[in-house]
C-alpha cells in the first residue's frame, strides 16, 4: 500500500516538530552551550519551565525546602518576599481571606514557614511518631499566634499546647468532614502504552526496546571508536537496522525475539522497506494510535530515548559537524525502528497476557482492568488546613466557627497557591535578592579615572577573565583591560602544524568563510621539524602496538607477559604523583607549535570558493577595526596591545570542550588572538584603516596570547618578531602576568575543597597545575559556575569592584557609539552566547538528572559522539554535577552602559534580543552613561531603580576580601577611594 | 627469619580486616570519620598491608624459601572436623598479594580524589575494604575455608559496587545480574569446597595447591574430576569465561575506578589466579585440562568478536581485558604458570591504567589524529559479506551470552523450582497459587 501524499506531508511535519523539543547537544568534542529550553524561548520563563517540565519529566524550580534554606541562611530576605508577592498578586493582595488576614499576608506566611508536603503512609508515620499533634510549629514566629501564651515551655503550659494542637487538629478534621472532597483531577491517561504498562502491571517494555535501540543507534553513528564499523552505513539507520535484525538469530537475543523476528521478517519483505514514513503509518496503525494522537505519541516515543533520538537528529542538521565521519542518519529511521521494536514488545505482551488482538485490545484490557487511585483520605486533606491554622494564628474555637464556605474558599486558596506557585515566587524572590545586590554595588561604585596606560590587555569577555583582570590591575595599576568575544573577530577554520583537521574557531552561528594554517617557520623545519618527525615515528610506533595493539589479542599477549610489567611505573606516577608531569607537558609545549600563521591571502581576486585561504588585507581591516572601535581604544593606544584569548586544558573529561572558549565554538582562542595581533601589526592593514580615520601609530604594538583557564599558564606568540623599542614593556607584562596569574589561582582555589584556605599564592599555582594533568581529578576548574552577570560598558564602571568571577565583562564605549548602532552589534553577537551559557547552567544546577548529565563518575565515553552512564543507558546531555556543583541558577542580570531610550530603541529592532527580554530570560538594565542612574527595562518599559544597601569597601587588595572563605561574597568596592589615593 | 616471616605475612591479612573494621564502625556510627579522614585511614591501612607484603616476600626469598602453610589457630571444630586459619605461603601466593595490595594503593590514591564530595564517599570505601580483604585472602589462603570467604567477599563487594549508584534503576538491575552470576560460581565453589574437605579429611589446601603431600582421599580420578569441574565453574564465574560472561559489560555500571580494579585489573584474574594454583591439581584429569583449554580457547575467540564491535570505550577495554584472561587460561592449561603469572601481573597493570582513563579517550583519539597526521587514527574494517555481517551480528548482542544462560540454566532452574514448589503445596495440602511468575 502506497502511502498517500498527504499522510506523508503530516508525518514529515510532525518529525520535524520533534526534532525541536529533542536536546540540541551535538557531538561532546565539540560543546556548545546553548539554552537547555531553547524551544520554549517564545513562552514566558515561568510558564515555559512548567510546561517543559511537564512534557520532559524534570523540576521547573529547585525544591521548596532547599529556598528556605536560602531564606533562613539570609541568602533571600523578608523584602525580596514581599517584594515578589506584591508584584505577583497586584490589587488581590489585600482580600481578606482568613479572619482578619489578608491574601498578600497568607501567602507571604507560606512562603516563609511552608507547608510541609505529606500525604498516604508518609502522613501517617508523621502524625503517629512525630510531636506535631503535641506540639504548635516551632518555626512559627510568636507574633504569628494568636494566643501567646501557648509557646511558653513550662510542663503545664506543654500540657495545655498539646491539647490546643490536638484540638485544631480535630477541628480540622471536623472543618474538612464539613465540605465536599474536590473532585480530584484525573490522571491524563498515559500516551504511551509503554508507561500504562509500567505503571499497572509492573511490565517494563522500555527494558526490552532500549538496549537494541542503544546498540544499534551507537553504532550507527560511531565515530571510530570501534574496531568494526556496521556494514553499509551509508543505506540509513532503518535499512542497517533491518539487514541485521531479520536474521534468525533475532529469534534468540532478547526478550522480544520471537515477535521482532516475525515482524521484521514480513516488514523487509514489503516493497516500500527502506521508506521510513510507511513503516511509521504502518506502526502506528499497528499500534491503534489515532491521527489526531500521532504527534503526541510520537513526541513521548521519542523522548522516552532522547539523548539518542537528539543525537541522530543533529547528525541529520548539521553533518558538518561530525566529529569524523558524516553518517546519513535521520530522526524518521530512528522513529521507525523506534516503533518497529515497540510493535514487536507490545506482541509480546499480548501473547502473555492471553490476548490474540492487536494493540487497541491490550489497551482497552488494562482500561478496564485498572483500579482508579484512592481519593484522599480526610487526613490527607485536613493536614494543610492545620498548618495554615497555625500559620494564621486560629484556635479550635476559631476553626469551629468556620463557616463551610469559608473553609471552602481556604481550601481554594491552597489549591491556587500550589506548590509550583510557591517554588515559581521563591525562586523569583531568590534572582531577585542577587540582581538587587549587584544592582546595588554598580550604582555607587565611584568610577576611576586613569592616567594613559603603559600596555592594554584585552581579554575574552568570559567570567573566568573578571577575576583575572582584576588581580591584573592590582598588581599593574598602569594596565588598562578590556573584554571582548574570544573569537576576536576572526571567524576561520584553523589548522595548527601538528592538527591533523582544520577546525572552526567562532561561535557557532557562524560558518567561516576562511582557513587559515600555521605553517612550520625554519626553525622547526631544522632540529625541530626532526624532532618532531622523530617524535611521529615514535608516537606512531607506539599507538599501533599499545594502544590499539593492547586492545588486540596477540600483540597484546606478546606485550603483557614480557613488559607488561613495566606499566607500574606510568601507573604510579601517572595517578598517584600527578604533578610529575607538570615538568614534562611543559617540554612538549615547547617542541610544538612554533609555526607562524600564513594569514594573508597570495591573491586579491575572490575566488568564488567558499573558504579562501587566509584573508585580504582589506578583510584584514574590517575586522581590525570592527573590534576595536565600539570598545573605545582607537584613539588611546598604547605601546602595547596584549590579546589573550583562553582554553583550558585538563585529563580525564569527557566535557573538556565545556571549559574552552563558548565564542570560539568550544576552542581554543589562542589563535584567534594571535591571528588578530598579526592583522594590527601588518602594514597594509594599517595603511587602510589611515585612510579610515583610524591610526595606528608605529609605536604601538600587538601581542596575541593565550590563557589556559585551568592551568592559569599563559602563552604569548611570536614574541621574536616584537620590535627591540617594545621588549622592556612585553617584559614588564609578562612580569605582571605572572604574578596575576599566581594570585588568580590563589583566588580560584577557596572554592576547591581539597586545597587549603591557608595556602600561598605560589603554592595555590602549583595546585592547579597539578589539577588540569591529573587522570583522578572530575573538577580540574570550576568552568563558568556562578555566572550570573553580565556589564557592557567601560571598564571603568567595574574596575575596583569586586564581582566574584561571576561577571561576563563586555567591554563598550557609550561616548563614541551615541546611536547605539555599534551596540546593537554587539549585543546580537554577545547576549545569546552568554545567555545560553547562564541557562544552561541554570537547568543543569535545577535539574541536574533530568535536564543535566547526573554525576561524571559512571560516565562512559560512546562512539565518541557523547557518554552514557555505564555501558547502555541513554546519552547524558547538558552538564555534569561536578560541573554545577557551587553555582547559583539564577538568570543573567545584563546591564548596559547606554541611555535607556537607545536601548530602547534597539530592543524594538531586535526580535531575539526582545524576546529574551520580554519573556524574562534575562534581565535587563541600564546603566547612565553620564551619571550614576540604573532603569530596569521590561516589557512594561523602564523603571528607575533604587539603591538599597550601601557599597561597603574594603581596604586593600581582593585577597583581604577573599581570603579565608569558600562561598559566594558580597559585591564590595576595593582599595582605596580615589579622594584617598590622591 | 621464619619469625618475621609470620608477622609480615598476619600483617598483610589484618591490615585491611582493621580496616574494615574501622570503616564499618564508623559508618555505623554516624559518620565519625570525615572525607579526609576516610582517605587517611584507608591509605595508611593499605600502605601498611603493601610494606608488609613487601617485606613477607623479602624474609621468604632471603629464607629457605620452600612454599609452605603458616597456621594462625582454629577457627572452630566439631569433632574431627576442624576449621583452621592457614595461610600459604610461596612465591605465587606472595607475589599475587602484594600486585593486589600495590593495584590497591592505586586506585585508593586515584579513588579519594575521584569520589570527592561524591554522596556515597563512605559507601565505596567501606566497600572497596571488603574487596581487599577479600582479594588478599584468597591470594593468601591456606584453607578452604579462608579462600571461600575471600572469594565471596570479592563477589559481594563487586555487586555492591555495580550497583553503586542505586537510586537509578539500571545500575540495581545489573548488580542483581552479576550477583546471580557470581552466585552461581559461588555454588560451585562451596561444592568443591564441602567435598574436598569430606574426602581429604581435612580443609587445608595443601592437596590442590600441591604443596607437601597430597592427602589419602583424593588419589580417586573421579574426585579428582568431579571438584576440577566445580572449580572451573567457579572460576568462569569469577573470571567472566564464556559461557558466562555476559555480565561483563553489565558490570560498566559503578564509579569507573571500580571498574577499573575489579574488571581491569584483580577480580577478573582471581579466576585465572586460582585456576593456576590448582593447575597441578586439575592436571591429575584430561578431561577437565582439555575443557580449561576449550573454555580458554572460545573465551579469546569470544572477546576478540564482541570486542570490536563495542562503541563505547569502557566494553571495548572490558571485552579486550576478557581476550587476554582467555590467552591466560590457555597458558594455565598448556602448565605455562610462571609465563601465566606474569601475563596476569603485566595485564593487570596495563589495564588499570588503561581503565583509569578511559574518560581520557576522546583526548587520546584526538591526539593521534593530530599525531599520525588525519590518517584514520584505527583503520576500521568494514565487511558487508553475509558472514561478516553475522560475527557484526553476534558481537553487537555479546555473543548472545545471556540468552543462552538464561536458557541453558535460569530456564531449567525455575522450572524444577516450579515443580518441586507445586510437589510441596501438594504434599502440604494447599491449593496451588494462581497465576505464578
Amino acid at each position: 500500500m502506497q502511502l498517500q501524499d498527504a499522510t506523508r506531508r503530516r508525518l514529515e511535519a510532525i518529525v520535524d516538530e520533534i526534532g525541536h523539543l529533542l536536546p540540541a547537544q551535538g557531538p561532546i568534542d565539540v560543546f556548545v552551550h546553548h539554552n537547555t529550553l531553547h524551544a520554549f524561548e517564545h513562552l514566558p520563563f515561568e510558564q515555559a519551565v512548567v510546561e517543559a517540565a511537564a512534557l520532559f519529566g524534570c523540576e521547573p524550580f529547585l525544591d521548596e525546602e532547599r529556598y528556605r534554606q536560602e531564606l533562613r541562611g539570609g541568602r533571600i530576605d523578608d523584602d525580596d518576599v514581599a517584594a515578589v508577592l506584591a508584584t505577583d498578586l497586584g490589587t488581590a493582595a489585600d482580600e481578606v481571606v482568613i479572619g482578619t488576614l489578608t491574601r498578600g499576608e497568607l501567602r507571604r506566611r507560606i512562603l516563609l514557614a511552608g507547608i510541609p508536603a505529606r500525604s498516604g503512609p508518609d502522613l501517617r508515620w508523621t502524625l503517629e511518631e512525630t510531636d506535631v499533634l503535641r506540639r504548635l510549629r516551632p518555626d512559627v514566629p510568636a507574633d504569628w499566634h494568636a494566643e501567646p501564651v501557648l509557646v511558653l515551655r513550662n510542663d503545664d503550659r506543654a500540657h495545655a499546647q498539646a491539647r490546643h494542637v490536638r484540638a485544631l487538629w480535630d477541628q480540622c478534621r471536623a472543618a474538612i468532614e464539613r465540605v465536599q472532597s474536590p473532585p480530584s483531577p484525573a490522571r491524563a491517561p498515559a500516551t504511551r502504552l509503554a508507561d500504562a504498562l509500567r505503571h499497572d502491571l509492573g511490565v517494563d517494555i522500555d527494558a526490552w526496546v532500549h538496549p537494541i535501540l542503544v546498540r544499534t543507534t551507537s553504532a550507527f553513528l560511531d565515530q571510530g571508536l570501534a574496531d568494526w564499523t556496521l556494514p553499509a552505513r551509508d543505506r540509513g539507520l532503518l535499512r542497517c537496522f533491518l539487514d541485521l535484525y531479520a536474521h534468525p538469530l533475532t529469534r534468540h537475543g532478547s526478550p522480544i525475539g520471537r515477535d521482532l523476528h516475525d515482524l521484521l521478517g514480513a516488514a523487509i519483505e514489503r516493497v516500500d522497506a527502506d521508506d521510513p514514513f510507511a513503516t511509521l503509518h504502518d506502526c502506528l496503525t499497528a499500534l491503534d494510535v489515532p491521527p489526531p494522537d500521532w504527534h503526541p505519541y510520537l513526541l513521548a516515543e521519542a523522548l522516552a530515548l532522547r539523548g539518542f533520538a537528539g543525537m541522530v537528529h543533529q547528525f541529520e542538521r548539521r553533518p558538518d559537524r561530525a566529529p569524523t565521519t558524516p553518517v546519513p542518519a535521520r530522526l524518521v529511521d530512528f522513529l521507525a525502528m523506534r516503533l518497529l521494536l515497540v510493535r514487536a514488545a507490545v506482541a509480546r505482551v499480548s501473547r502473555d497476557a492471553g490476548l490474540r488482538g492487536s494493540a487497541g485490545e491490550l489497551r482497552r484490557w488494562l482500561d478496564a482492568n485498572r483500579v482508579p487511585p484512592a481519593p484522599p483520605s480526610i487526613d490527607d486533606r485536613a493536614w494543610p488546613l492545620f498548618h495554615v491554622a497555625q500559620l494564621c494564628g486560629l484556635g479550635p474555637e476559631a476553626l469551629g466557627a468556620l463557616p463551610s464556605e469559608r473553609v471552602r474558599a481556604l481550601q481554594q486558596e491552597l489549591v491556587d497557591f500550589d506548590g509550583i506557585a510557591r517554588r515559581r515566587l521563591l525562586h523569583a524572590a531568590y534572582e531577585r535578592n542577587l540582581r538587587h545586590r549587584f544592582l546595588d554595588a554598580l550604582s555607587q561604585h565611584v568610577p576611576h579615572r586613569r592616567p594613559p596606560a603603559a600596555y592594554q590587555a584585552v581579554f575574552c569577555i568570559d567570567d573566568r577573565e573578571e577575576s583575572m583582570r582584576r588581580h591584573l590591575e592590582e598588581v599593574d595599576p598602569d594596565v588598562e583591560t578590556f573584554g571582548i568575544a574570544g573569537y576576536f573577530g576572526v571567524a576561520m577554520y584553523y589548522r595548527g602544524v601538528g592538527d591533523a583537521r582544520a577546525r572552526p574557531l567562532c561561535p557557532v552561528a557562524i560558518r567561516p568563510g576562511h582557513l587559515v594554517t600555521e605553517t612550520p617557520t625554519a626553525r622547526a623545519d631544522g632540529l625541530g621539524g626532526r624532532w618532531r618527525r622523530f617524535r611521529r615515528s615514535l608516537e606512531r610506533l607506539v599507538h599501533d602496538n599499545v594502544h590499539v595493539g593492547g586492545r588486540r589479542a596477540r600483540v597484546g599477549a606478546a606485550l603483557f607477559a614480557t613488559i607488561g610489567l613495566l606499566w607500574i611505573v606510568p601507573l604510579v606516577v601517572r595517578v598517584v604523583f600527578p604533578w610529575f608531569r607538570a615538568g614534562t607537558s611543559r617540554l612538549e609545549r615547547r617542541a610544538t607549535g612554533t609555526g607562524r600563521l600564513a594569514l594573508e591571502r597570495a591573491d586579491f581576486e575572490t575566488t568564488g570558493a567558499d573558504i579562501s585561504d587566509g584573508f585580504t588585507v582589506e578583510q584584514m581591516a574590517d575586522i581590525v577595526q570592527g573590534q576595536l572601535a565600539p570598545i573605545g581604544i582607537a584613539d588611546r593606544l598604547s605601546p602595547l596591545v596584549l590579546l589573550l584569548g583562553h582554553g583550558s586544558a585538563g585529563l580525564n573529561n569527557p566535557h573538556r570542550s565545556a571549559y574552552d572558549c563558548g565564542a570560539c565554538g568550544g576552542g581554543h582562542g589562542g589563535p584567534n588572538a594571535r591571528a588578530f595581533a598579526q592583522m594590527a601589526n601588518h602594514p597594509g592593514v594599517r595603511g587602510q584603516l589611515r585612510d579610515r580615520g583610524l591610526a595606528i601609530e608605529p609605536t604601538t604594538w600587538f601581542v596575541g596570547g593565550e590563557r589556559n583557564t585551568s592551568s592559569s599558564a599563559v602563552t604569548l606568540f611570536d614574541l621574536d618578531l616584537v620590535p627591540q623599542a617594545h621588549r622592556a614593556v612585553v617584559e614588564r607584562a609578562q612580569r605582571s602576568l605572572e604574578q596575576a596569574r599566581r594570585l588568580e589561582a590563589h583566588e580560584r582555589c577557596r572554592r576547591f575543597e581539597s586545597a587549603g584556605t591557608w595556602l600561598p599564592p605560589a603554592v595555590a599555582l602549583m595546585h592547579v597545575e597539578a589539577r588540569a594533568l591529573d587522570l583522578a581529578q572530575p573538577r580540574p576548574e570550576c568552568g563558568h559556575a556562578t555566572n550570573a552577570l553580565c556589564v557592557v560598558g567601560r571598564r571603568e564602571r567595574t574596575r575596583g569592584l569586586f564581582l566574584d568571577r561571576r561577571a561576563f565583562l563586555v567591554s563598550y564605549d557609550p561616548s563614541v557609539d551615541t546611536d547605539g548602532v555599534r551596540l546593537a552589534g554587539l549585543l546580537r553577537a554577545v547576549v545569546p552566547v552568554v545567555a545560553g551559557i547562564n541557562l544552561e547552567y541554570l537547568f543543569s544546577y535545577v535539574d541536574n538528572l533530568g535536564y543535566g548529565a547526573g554525576t561524571k563518575l559512571p560516565h562512559n565515553v560512546t562512539g565518541r559522539v557523547g557518554v552514557m552512564d555505564g555501558a547502555e543507558s541513554d546519552l547524558r546531555t547538558g552538564l555534569p554535577w561536578q560541573m554545577v556543583e557551587i553555582h547559583e541558577p539564577v538568570r543573567l542580570s545584563l546591564v548596559v552602559e547606554a541611555e535607556t531610550r537607545v536601548v530602547q530603541r534597539l530592543l524594538a529592532g531586535d526580535e531575539t534580543l526582545r524576546r529574551l527580554v520580554e519573556q524574562r530570560w534575562l534581565f535587563l538594565a541600564t546603566l547612565d552613561p553620564s551619571s550614576a542612574t540604573v532603569h530596569a527595562v521590561d516589557h512594561e518599559g523602564a523603571h528607575p531603580y533604587l539603591p538599597k544597601r550601601p557599597l561597603s569597601r574594603v581596604e586593600g587588595p581582593s585577597r583581604t576580601h577573599y581570603d579565608g572563605h569558600r562561598g559566594h561574597l558580597p559585591f564590595v568596592a576595593l582599595g582605596p577611594t580615589e579622594e584617598d589615593a590622591a | 627469619m621464619s619469625s618475621l616471616l609470620e608477622v609480615a605475612v598476619l600483617v598483610t591479612c589484618l591490615a585491611p580486616v582493621g580496616l574494615v573494621i574501622v570503616l564499618a564502625v564508623a559508618a555505623m556510627l554516624g559518620n565519625l570519620l570525615s572525607e579526609r579522614g576516610v582517605g587517611v585511614v584507608t591509605r595508611l591501612a593499605l600502605i601498611t598491608a603493601l610494606a608488609a607484603a613487601a617485606t613477607a616476600a623479602i624474609a621468604f626469598t632471603v629464607g629457605p624459601a620452600t612454599p609452605r602453610l603458616l597456621r594462625y589457630g582454629t577457627w572452630f571444630g566439631a569433632g574431627d572436623t576442624v576449621f583452621h586459619f592457614d595461610v600459604v605461603v610461596d612465591s605465587m601466593s606472595l607475589s599475587f598479594a602484594g600486585l593486589s595490595l600495590l593495584v590497591c594503593n592505586v586506585v585508593a590514591a586515584f579513588s579519594v580524589r575521584y569520589l570527592h564530595r561524591e554522596p556515597g564517599f563512605d559507601r565505596y570505601f567501606l566497600q572497596m575494604s571488603l574487596f581487599v580483604v577479600g582479594i588478599t585472602f584468597v591470594a593468601l589462603a591456606g584453607s578452604v575455608e579462608l579462600l571461600f570467604v575471600g572469594w565471596e567477599l570479592i563477589g559481594i563487594s563487586s555487586a555492591l559496587l555495580v550497583g553503586f549508584f542505586h537510586e537509578r534503576a539500571a545500575p540495581v538491575r545489573n548488580a542483581m545480574h552479576v550477583f546471580a552470576v557470581y552466585r552461581l560460581g559461588d555454588a560451585a565453589m562451596l561444592s568443591a569446597a564441602v567435598l574436598l574437605h569430606h574426602w581429604s579429611g581435612s580443609g587445608d589446601l595443601g592437596a590442590l595447591f600441591s604443596i607437601g603431600t597430597i592427602a589419602p582421599g583424593l588419589v580417586d580420578a573421579h574426585h579428582v574430576l568431579v571438584i576440577s569441574l566445580l572449580l572451573i565453574v567457579a572460576v568462569a564465574a569469577k573470571s567472566a569465561l564464556w559461557p558466562l560472561s555476559g555480565w561483563l559489560p553489565r558490570a560498566m555500571e559503578g564509579p569507573t575506578p571500580s571498574s577499573a580494579v575489579y574488571y581491569g585489573a584483580l577480580s577478573i584474574h582471581a579466576g585465572c589466579f586460582l585456576l593456576l594454583r590448582a593447575q597441578p591439581f586439575i592436571a591429575g584429569s584430561t578431561v577437565a585440562i582439555a575443557l580449561v583449554t576449550a573454555g580458554g580457547v572460545i573465551t579469546t575467540a569470544y572477546g576478540v568478536i564482541v570486542g570490536r564491535v563495542q562503541t563505547d570505550i569502557k566494553s571495548a577495554i572490558a571485552y579486550a581485558t576478557l581476550t587476554q584472561v582467555g590467552i591466560i587460561v590457555v597458558e594455565i592449561a598448556l602448565g605455562l604458570r610462571n609465563l601465566a603469572m606474569l601475563h596476569i601481573a603485566g595485564h593487570a597493570c596495563f589495564r588499570l591504567l588503561q581503565f583509569l582513563s578511559a574518560p581520557n579517550v576522546l583526548h587520546d583519539l584526538h591526539e593521534l589524529d593530530n599525531r599520525l597526521d588525519g590518517r584514520p587514527a584505527r583503520p576500521t574494517t568494514e565487511d558487508t559479506r553475509p558472514t561478516g555481517r553475522t560475527l557484526y551480528r553476534l558481537g553487537l548482542e555479546r555473543g548472545l551470552a545471556d540468552p543462552l544462560l538464561e536458557w541453558a540454566v535460569v530456564r531449567p532452574f525455575r522450572r524444577v523450582a516450579a515443580r518441586l514448589d507445586a510437589l510441596d503445596r501438594r504434599l502440604v495440602g494447599e491449593r496451588p497459587r494462581d497465576g505464578g511468575p
